[in-house]
């Protein structure tokens, strides 16, 4: 019976039930769009990497000395070994390959696919390992032919035949195209192959090869390897194909990983707020209908089947909202597959996982989120059926005081010890605090209220009169239900707040510490691939230039500590970076070492301690402390002599080279682009453009988070649409008798309209000043890290104010046209 | 279709006339379709006199409703004309109706009388609020005097009993001296006293101050505070009865319960509405 009562509300209050459903829709789209795109990733990188190296049975290469990702001081494999591996039994094909950097230069003289932070530029020596199919013409021979990718072929508009420009070390070097090769979908890579001399002098060095893969004539992967390990010189270890395919696809998958979490946050925050607006609906439906659950109760329901009558509705709400949100998530996945452009085309991979997500997620949540309702609809007493002025039992606001003042402390206490955190991954305890800070403010929200939308409806009570005035008081109403649906948006707006005073004081930190630490004139630095000695020279021809210095990073593990150091000319360098000397001096000779004031007092050292370091190329040596210099954020924590660096490298790479000029005007700045224009990969910077560059990625970064955060202010828009247009039904008799006594349909429209807009703004309010704390805790934390200076975007903040204000105006057009829609006689003569 | 009492005969042949505050020129409503269709109203035609009392009665269905519906710009009629003083409702578009309720007409309700956000005082006020209009403070003085509301002013409904809401609506509708007022059984969901005090000052508001008020009723002590009383009976005028008392009215009443219509439906007292 109670089944048949629960299916009847469904059918009677399909509008607000749909309204309900919006929310974990768009919720669950999140959380399945995500699980769904993460999938299809994820499937079309395991088939790209099940296919790479497929034959490969052993691979040979550098031991991994100093640990992580060696980069550019990664050891590369003698030939001579090569030469060894053949004469082993059972080794197939023993094929040594060459990696790097290489480019394609397009007919406007710039990179191709290098879009900023782009996919990136691979060159190899060409191999017939099956890796890659030759798609048209032939291998390349000799030092000007190379063989291209059709992806870049086609985006560059090049053909078999044509004369191409190669950059890799150097200026470019001009090509012939002699094949085309279908790496099938590197995700939008741009891949180049020479034969392996040019790949050597090119990427690496002659007669050495990044590594060296071969095939096996009978014995498993095992056996040829502890056979294979026994010919190999020192520094240079062998692992099994199987292995190194794992490593491949671990790498990816952490990547994939990480990004899927990522997504998965934001998911959550959206859920989270839907959480909200389905906890606020079924309230309101449940005080709607306080006469009708007396009535059931009075004639012999009990509490339990009362609660259940409503969880079924929440039941069923949940299930419709996840399947829906299910083909909403697909869609999402196509749509963020499609903006991925080459890198997505490889359709959607369908799993389980996100359908049983969708469905534990959506109806999980909702149940939860009706839970409180439906108990408190169970609490009406039978009598009520027999009142006239009915009211669901409400508990004095005090609880709920203390109980939020208890959870936004006990969040902010959260937040604060996860931030000042001795290791452990922070995330976790911030992000519980900032969910318990939510909830807690969402508590004391109704208390806040009255006070902000007395103010806040002021200016409309003023000016608009009696609907101005009537919709502040609408809005003072109900404490509760303004603040849940204001407490909903001011979740999105918080985290967007946050991530904008974040911007703002990186934006403003980078400025002080370019301002303050960068001393050169000009920076030379590599988009990708190496600057090379030649482009170093041709700087110090360049009319005006005074001083041109390279810099160069690598990375050690001195006195156990692996991290990368900066080396070059020292006296340069410290002038470029303005460092402040603590002791010592910057002439470090050929073993010196400098470090950073916090490194010498943690270890101990000062100028003249002797510390060991050991580099990539598997050797230790004892450095000298030279001088100790105050915190830098642009150098990091150690220079090294450059003497050291060159040392242990075998082919050392400048990471930037350093320029002053007589003067520092523009014609400087334009000789010395037209200097670099024949490498297409430098970019010179100044202070200027490195704030701009800085400002361009943070702007970036924000915007990104932004659009992500906007899914939860969108819910939250649609609660506020719920919570009006559910005012709307229950004050329908107020409306009708205001019509009555002649106020007018555009009158009555303005009046829901600024109720909408007093809530949007009260809620945005709440959120920015949440936001702003948010962000100056974090600031405060990671001051050391760099974030020196807090700067609060007030310019920005307004306009998510406004923001907020058109969004009430929006979720009003809907209530407010069905307010006035209404038939006066009708509305004032329903029960 | 001309089954109309004498009375409202002379309110058809005098259609300019400035003695009727509301006039009805032959309306008709139905309701529904085919075997469902009900008439609310059947070519009535009325005149409502200015600066008198005057209940309309009848059992229920009797389209008394209908009828102050229609007359008060709520509800649409299907044929016939409408009359507030010399503005004719019919085929007003919702804005000028909206404002000719606002300017011209008071309203008091069964329940639900009042916005439960605002204070009495700001009740009492809101019509006026609504058009942007300064309330006349004396004339605001007087009615909040005559009901006696001046200690509550500043309380919310919910801090009200029902005779107390039900005169500030009162004090609402006259508030803004419209043209007339139109009450719907004003005193429907009051107990007999506080019932007996919004009535008594309803007829005090017509008598001392000239208001034109027309109540929709179906309690014959009710109706017997009117000067007249209309009777209606399946969408039609059937009788009129000056200077009723509850049970004349009563007497009548009972004729609609067991008997229906009476023979000769208000031909006993001609020229009510033509004082």
């Amino acid at each position: 019976m109670m089944g048949k009562v629960t299916l009847r509300n469904l059918a009677a209050h399909k509008i607000r039930l749909v309204l309900t459903a919006v929310a974990v829709i768009l919720g669950v789209a999140f959380v399945a769009g995500t699980l769904i795109f993460t999938d299809s990733m994820n499937k079309q990188f395991d088939d790209l990497f099940s296919r790479v190296g497929k034959n490969i049975a052993v691979d040979v290469r550098a031991k991994k000395v100093v640990g992580g990702d060696d980069g550019q001081s990664a050891q590369p494999v003698p030939a001579s070994v090569l030469k060894a591996l053949r004469g082993v039994d059972g080794v197939k094909d023993p094929q040594g390959n060459v990696n790097g950097y290489a480019a394609v230069v397009g007919r406007d003289g710039k990179i191709v696919g290098a879009g900023g932070q782009g996919p990136p530029q691979i060159g190899s020596n060409w191999n017939t390992d099956g890796s890659f199919d030759l798609k048209a013409g032939r291998a390349p021979r000799g030092p000007g032919e190379v063989i291209i990718d059709a992806g870049t072929a086609k985006k560059g508009r090049f053909s078999v035949g044509d004369t191409v420009g190669v950059v890799s070390s150097g200026a470019p070097q001009r090509m012939r195209i002699v094949g085309l090769i279908d790496t099938g979908n590197l995700m939008g890579a741009s891949v180049t192959a020479f034969d392996t001399p040019t790949a050597q002098r090119l990427m690496l060095k002659p007669g050495y090869f990044s590594d060296i893969e071969m095939g096996s004539t009978g014995p498993s992967e095992t056996q040829l390897r502890d056979r294979v390990a026994k010919v190999l010189p020192n520094g240079v270890e062998a692992v099994t194909g199987t292995k190194m395919r794992d490593e491949n696809k671990s790498d990816v998958a952490q990547i994939m990983g990480f990004f899927r979490t990522f997504l998965l946050v934001f998911a959550l925050i959206s859920i989270f707020v839907g959480a909200f607006i389905i906890f606020n609906t079924f309230s309101m439906l449940v005080a709607q209908r306080t006469r009708e659950l007396a009535l059931l109760r009075a004639i012999g329901a009990a509490r339990p089947q009362v609660t259940r009558a409503v969880i079924g509705e929440a039941v069923a709400v949940g299930f419709v909202g996840s399947t829906l949100g299910l083909a909403a998530g697909a869609g999402l996945a196509a749509l963020l597959q499609a903006q991925m452009g080459d890198a997505g085309s490889g359709g959607l991979t369908f799993t389980a996982t996100p359908v049983i997500w969708s469905y534990v997620v959506g109806i999980v949540v909702t149940v939860v989120s009706a839970y409180f309702p439906a108990r408190r609809a169970a609490k009406v007493p039978p009598v009520a059926a027999m009142r006239d002025d009915v009211a669901l039992p409400q508990r004095t606001l005090r609880i709920r005081v203390a109980l939020g003042s208890l959870l936004t402390l006990a969040g902010a206490g959260l937040i604060a010890a996860g931030l000042a955190g001795n290791g452990g991954n922070p995330a976790v305890p911030v992000g519980a605090g900032a969910f318990a800070v939510f909830i807690g403010v969402a508590m004391l929200a109704p208390v806040i209220s009255v006070p902000v939308v007395k103010v806040l409806g002021w200016p409309f009570a003023r000016l608009m009169g009696a609907p101005g005035r009537l919709a502040r008081q609408n809005a003072l109403r109900n404490p509760r239900r303004t603040a849940a649906t204001a407490a909903a948006l001011m979740i999105g707006l918080a985290l967007i707040t946050t991530v904008n005073v974040l911007g703002a004081t990186m934006r403003a930190s980078v400025d002080e510490q370019v301002n303050s630490q960068f001393g050169a004139d000009y920076l030379v630095q590599a988009t990708g691939g190496d600057i090379t000695a030649d482009a170093a020279q041709r700087l110090k021809t360049v009319p005006g230039v005074e001083s041109v210095s390279p810099t160069y990073e690598g990375t050690a593990k001195i006195a156990g500590q692996r991290g990368t150091y900066m080396s070059g000319d020292v006296a340069v360098i410290a002038k470029a970076a303005r460092l402040k000397l603590v002791s010592g001096g910057t002439s470090i000779g050929a073993d010196g070492l400098m470090v950073n004031e916090s490194t010498a007092k943690d270890k101990g050292w000062h100028v003249g301690s002797t510390v060991p370091a050991l580099f990539p190329d598997g050797r230790t040596e004892q450095l000298r402390v030279a001088g100790i210099f105050a915190k830098s954020d642009l150098i990091g924590s150690r220079i090294v002599a450059q003497q050291v660096y060159l040392r242990h490298t075998v082919r050392p790479s400048m990471d930037a080279v350093l320029v002053n000029a007589v003067k520092a005007d523009a014609p400087t700045r334009k000789a010395i682009e037209s200097a670099l224009h024949a490498y297409p990969n430098l970019k010179v910077a100044d202070q200027s453009s490195l704030k701009k560059d800085a400002r361009k990625q943070v702007d970036g970064f924000v915007t990104f988070l932004s659009i992500l955060l906007a899914m939860s202010v969108i819910i939250a828009a649609v609660g506020v649409v719920n919570t009006l247009a559910l005012s709307v039904i229950e004050r329908t008799r107020e409306i009708g008798l205001l019509r009555a006594i002649g106020i007018s349909r555009r009158q009555l429209r303005r009046m829901i309209r600024v109720e909408s807009i007093v809530i949007a703004v009260f809620g945005a309010v709440l959120g920015m000043g949440i936001g702003v704390a948010f962000g100056a805790a974090l600031q405060n934390a990671l001051k050391s890290q760099g974030l020196s200076v807090l700067a609060v975007p007030y310019g920005t903040l307004g306009v998510y104010l406004v923001v907020a204000a058109v969004i009430g105006v929006l979720a009003a057009l809907w209530p407010a046209w069905r307010a006035g829609r209404m038939d006066v006689l009708k509305a004032i003569s329903t029960d | 279709m001309t089954n109309t009492a004498p009375s409202t005969a002379d309110a058809h042949s005098a259609p300019g006339a400035g003695d009727f505050a509301a006039r009805a020129h032959q309306i008709a409503k139905v309701y529904g379709r085919g075997d469902a269709q009900v008439i609310a109203l059947d070519s009535v035609t009325v005149g409502i006199p200015r600066g008198r009392f005057t209940a309309i009665m009848g059992p229920s269905g009797s389209g008394k409703s209908t009828l102050m519906h229609c007359m008060a710009g709520l509800d649409s009629v299907d044929s016939g004309q409408v009359f507030i003083g010399d503005t004719e409702l019919t085929g007003l578009k919702d804005k000028q109706l909206t404002r000719l309720r606002r300017d011209k007409i008071g309203f008091i309700f069964q329940a639900f009388n009042l916005v439960p956000t605002l204070t009495a005082l700001e009740n009492i006020t809101l019509p006026m609020d609504i058009a942007g209009r300064k309330a006349d403070n004396a004339w605001l003085d007087t009615v909040i005097d005559t009901v006696g509301l001046r200690p509550r002013l500043k309380h919310r409904p919910s801090e009200l009993s029902g005779g107390q809401q039900q005169r500030v609506a009162c004090a609402r509708a006259l508030a803004s001296r419209p043209e007339i007022i139109f009450a719907d059984e004003p005193t429907g969901n009051l107990d007999s006293r506080s019932g007996a005090e919004v009535l008594g000052f309803l007829r005090d508001s017509v008598r001392r101050m000239g208001q034109t008020i027309v109540m929709v009723t179906h309690d014959p002590s009710a109706a017997a505070y009117a000067d007249q009383v209309l009777f209606l009976s399946d969408g039609q005028i059937v009788d009129t009865m000056t200077s009723p008392t509850a049970e004349r009215v009563l007497e009548r009443m009972k004729g609609f319960e067991t008997g229906g219509r009476p023979a000769a439906p208000g031909a006993q007292e001609p020229g009510v509405a033509a004082r």
